[in-house]
């Protein structure tokens, strides 16, 4: 069920693959829910002049998911944004040097972020903020510190890896 | 030592780092040095969670993403080509039209040069345009239509302006209207060149053939309401841009899934991670920049650079002048997402100093970023068209030339008359 371009079926480890399809699966869950949610939340507020007071607060926690998960999905294909007017030029072992270098400092600076997620968890943890509903704010920030977390990793691991054909 | 540390940020960005790491290391380099708890950029970080319009950005680009997958461009081509095709140089400005509509709704990203320039090179062609012309034409078209709603260039600048507080606020709105009538002036800029250059007519001028247009328009029955929707939508001022998303990707996600059934269960997932691979790109940067723009606001780096820009510059218009040059380079080397969020928050206080009205900047802003999208050498638009129509880069960029001073003339004008943004906002 996964498409990724990234994923080459048989070179992909079990495991890697499995966490692979549940990225998907859970992005694919929040951006089908973050369109349901929105527009049925208009449909009341146009037609019954209601809506739900949880539903606003939701969708934009949905947002920073999708942009973190959203943002997995781009490391794997290769598609964060960057200079590319001197990779272009480019080829073998230079290519291949100038991702080590960049890959692994991004990877570095991934972890430094998802350690500053993971205190902001812990302080919202522990002060109670809530969120909306039963949600606090600290189940939503969990993203953080789990999605930098998993970012720094998969550049790390790219910074191994050999590049794929150029592509517009 | 920072010397230092600059420099390897340097060479780190022109091996090809990916900006959000820069702009990260950049941003908690910065705090440390100030004794900052460097929590403070997760919690910037988190508000994205916090901002009602940024919905729009993932909705808009989903809708965009399932749009080019479905047959909508060959459906909106064949429409206006039997609705324009009868003019002198119809076809040109059909790929005008079609490419603008087009890039409103996906934003730019390079898609209307691979969804649309395969459809509309070919049919250039056969109607005997020249070819240099109609590699030019679709390769330029690629960014035509970042300025009319709802482009999501427009509500990122939005976003980001209303960081400051500005007198007087930029909303998405404000910034939708602003755009129409400069994104008009260049397709008309446009669209008379076109005519110029175009070859004779074989159908013979002023005919339309209602009986194709009319099996056009009901080939695209389910496309044409809309257009007419969000424009109609966001320009009567009823609805929010968010509320206009919502509704869009709803009807393009049951519209392309249900019912006409072009986009299956595998394709539909693949769309989604395409689209939000972007979007998860575009907002990580957003998200560091909050941080970054924290530590620049905490250390008041907008008024040092005033004060040290002020110097030297001395009248609105000289600063004008400058700045269309900085964002021709800026655009060449930034796609226009990276560059709105870094370079808004520092180009935008020390323009209001200047007096310049911040939703004026933001469409001289986006116009030239449009421009740099193929600005030779190294424009992205030109390696993507070069890609895909399978020519060197250096035909292409010839090709553009005369395009690009066209718009290089919008442009200049969309800089020093404010009224064309301006006179439908306030």
């Amino acid at each position: 069920m996964d498409a990724a371009p990234g994923d080459r079926a048989r070179s992909t480890p079990l495991p890697l693959r499995w966490l692979h399809a549940a990225e998907t699966a859970l992005l694919v869950a929040a951006v089908l829910a973050l369109v349901g949610l929105s527009a049925a939340q208009i449909v009341a507020r146009t037609l019954f002049d209601g809506g739900w007071a949880w539903v606003d607060p939701l969708t934009r926690a949905l947002v920073l998911w999708t942009a973190m998960l959203g943002a997995l999905a781009a490391a794997r294909d290769d598609r964060h944004i960057n200079l590319d007017a001197l990779t272009r030029l480019l080829r073998g072992t230079p290519l291949r040097f100038a991702r080590f270098v960049t890959f692994a400092f991004a990877a570095g600076v991934s972890a430094l972020l998802a350690w500053y997620g993971w205190q902001l968890v812990l302080l919202d943890r522990e002060s109670g903020t809530p969120a909306f509903g039963f949600v606090q704010a600290w189940h939503v920030e969990l993203i953080l510190p789990v999605g930098f977390g998993l970012l720094a990793l998969r550049f790390l691991v790219r910074a191994f890896v050999r590049p794929q054909p150029p592509s517009p | 030592m920072t010397w230092l540390i600059v420099a390897a940020l340097l060479l780190l960005a022109a091996l090809g780092a990916p900006l959000f790491a820069l702009i990260g290391a950049v941003a908690m380099l910065g705090l440390h040095a100030g004794g900052a708890d460097l929590t403070v950029v997760m919690v910037e970080f988190y508000r994205l969670a916090d901002m009602p319009v940024l919905v729009a950005i993932p909705l808009f680009t989903l809708a965009g993403y399932l749009l080019g997958e479905s047959g909508a461009p060959k459906r909106l081509v064949r429409l206006t080509d039997s609705l324009l095709g009868w003019m002198p140089g119809g076809l040109a400005i059909v790929a005008l039209c079609a490419c603008a509509l087009f890039t409103a709704f996906t934003g730019a990203s390079g898609v209307t040069i691979v969804a649309m320039g395969a459809l509309l090179y070919p049919a250039l062609r056969q109607a005997r345009y020249g070819d240099s012309f109609s590699l030019g034409l679709v390769t330029s078209s690629g960014s035509l239509g970042l300025l009319f709603a709802p482009a999501v260039p427009l509500i990122l600048y939005a976003i980001v302006a209303q960081q400051f507080n500005t007198t007087p606020p930029v909303s998405v709105d404000a910034m939708f209207r602003a755009g129409l009538l400069p994104g008009l002036l260049m397709i008309l800029l446009l669209a008379a060149w076109s005519i110029y250059v175009a070859p004779p007519l074989e159908r013979g001028p002023g005919r339309i053939d209602w009986r194709e247009a009319g099996r056009a328009a009901w080939d695209a029955r389910w496309e044409i309401p809309l257009p007419i929707v969000v424009l109609g939508g966001i320009y009567s001022g009823a609805f929010a841009a968010s509320e206009v998303a919502a509704v869009t990707a709803a009807y393009v996600l049951v519209v392309t899934t249900l019912v006409r059934r072009e986009i299956d269960a595998p394709r539909l997932v693949a769309a989604i991670r395409e689209a939000m691979a972007l979007v998860g790109a575009i907002l990580l940067i957003l998200g560091v920049s909050l941080g970054l723009t924290y530590w620049f606001i905490d250390n008041s780096v907008p008024e040092r650079l005033f004060e040290w820009i002020g110097a030297h510059v001395d009248s609105k218009l000289a600063f004008l002048l400058l700045l269309n040059l900085f964002l021709l380079v800026l655009g060449m080397l930034l796609d226009i997402f990276s560059a709105t969020v870094i370079m808004v928050p520092i180009i935008l206080p020390i323009a209001l100093q200047f007096g310049i009205d911040p939703v004026h900047l933001g469409i001289v802003f986006l116009a030239n970023m449009q421009l740099g999208y193929f600005t030779p050498p190294v424009g992205m638009n030109l390696f993507i068209a070069a890609y895909r129509f399978q020519r060197p880069v250096l035909e292409i960029v010839r090709a553009c030339v005369p395009f690009f001073l066209i718009l290089f003339a919008a442009v200049l004008a969309i800089t020093y008359v404010p009224w064309l943004s301006l006179v439908l906002v306030r």
